[in-house]
């Protein structure tokens, strides 16, 4: 690399806001498919952030969060992950399963294999408006569901990115339901190469 | 009145205040490096999360081999012997786990064997370290008496 990229330069936190509206829009749409059920997003935010804090976004680095992880593979390479309480969790396996909300089930294997699902499409939906707009192909990895500490869960995606720079560069979506009153974040994190190219 | 002292990610602290508690929340891959002079009760807790600094990037403590060697260097410069030095360890977690998920460089073991390898490379005195499953781990360190303790998010607890 011949010249160190800023993540707190104007013009590529633009660029990918761009392309994160773009790419939010559908994911929200296919969500909102998949479940039967609107999905509202909120406008994504893009924002560079030290990594001793990047937990606390999400109630703090030993708060029990599930996370569903999902790497982008191909021309555009970086990180997905759905972050939600255990509630909210349960909530949208109920909601995926039909079942009633007091319905508790626990996160088994059906539970789960339907997060896994949700993380899939949403990164799927999300990888193709933008791979489109670029003109390029990426593709998501299989997904990957873990139910531990916030702190632990970010390490999967933080290592990466943490290993360049010691801001990472993260595009925060939440995604909300009409129905029933539930909130997931949509964390994205771009390769420093993908960003890169973001700007040509 | 119990103190905590929370070191964040690529954070080092150092205290010898008796009421305080140094506690690296929620560890992944990364590993959280306790060191303990018991004669000078002067307690540091590295909080890393690659093995290995290249290129000479800035910050110390985001790596197991230079942030050891920050956080002695710190300890020192507070008063620590170096030959009184107890260290403990404990994460290095493998948080993937799934059929054909990319763990491509298990990091968390990397970071574990790092640690293991600059505290025998430094001789520096190693008492216990707990790393490896796949599940993270929250460590306490006591300034008051050195003692470690390591909290899993299902509620097991237990001293290192």
């Amino acid at each position: 690399m011949a010249q160190k990229l800023r993540l707190d330069d104007q013009g590529i936190q633009s660029a990918l806001q761009r392309m994160a509206e773009a790419g939010v829009e559908n994911a929200a749409a296919g969500l909102s498919q998949m479940i039967g059920q609107r999905i509202t997003m909120s406008v994504p935010r893009v924002t560079s952030v030290p990594l001793a804090s990047v937990a606390e976004r999400v109630g703090g680095p030993e708060a029990q969060v599930v996370g569903i992880y999902v790497a982008a593979e191909g021309d555009l390479t970086g990180h997905m992950m759905l972050i939600m309480g255990l509630d909210d969790a349960q909530r949208l396996v109920n909601l995926l399963l039909g079942q009633v909300d007091d319905c508790v089930v626990g996160l088994n294997a059906l539970g789960r294999s339907a997060l896994a699902e949700v993380g899939n499409l949403t990164a799927s939906f999300f990888l193709n408006a933008i791979a489109s707009l670029m003109q390029c192909s990426a593709r998501p990895s299989p997904p990957a569901v873990v139910v531990d500490m916030a702190g632990a869960i970010l390490d999967i995606m933080l290592v990466s990115a943490g290993e360049l720079s010691d801001d990472i560069l993260l595009l925060e979506t939440l995604f909300e339901s009409e129905g029933r009153q539930m909130t997931i974040l949509f964390w994205v994190l771009p390769d420093l190469l993908t960003l890169e190219s973001l700007l040509l | 009145m119990e103190q905590v002292i929370t070191v964040g990610l690529a954070e080092i602290a150092v205290s010898d205040n008796p009421d305080a508690v140094l506690v690296a929340f929620g560890l992944g891959s990364c590993v959280g490096v306790c060191a303990y002079d018991p004669v000078r009760k002067l307690a540091g807790l590295l909080h890393a999360m690659l093995p290995q600094q290249r290129n000479g990037d800035g910050n110390k403590c985001k790596y197991v081999d230079s942030g050891v060697a920050e956080l002695l260097s710190q300890l020192m410069a507070r008063g620590a012997r170096r030959e009184q030095l107890t260290f403990r360890y404990a994460g290095g977690a493998q948080m993937l786990t799934a059929p054909g998920m990319t763990d491509r460089f298990n990091i968390g073991k990397q970071n574990a064997e790092m640690a293991h390898s600059v505290l025998a490379r430094e001789k520096l005195q190693l008492l216990a370290s707990d790393t490896g499953g796949h599940a993270g781990r929250t460590v306490r360190l006591f300034v008051a008496n050195g003692r470690v303790q390591v909290r899993m998010i299902n509620g097991d607890e237990r001293a290192l």
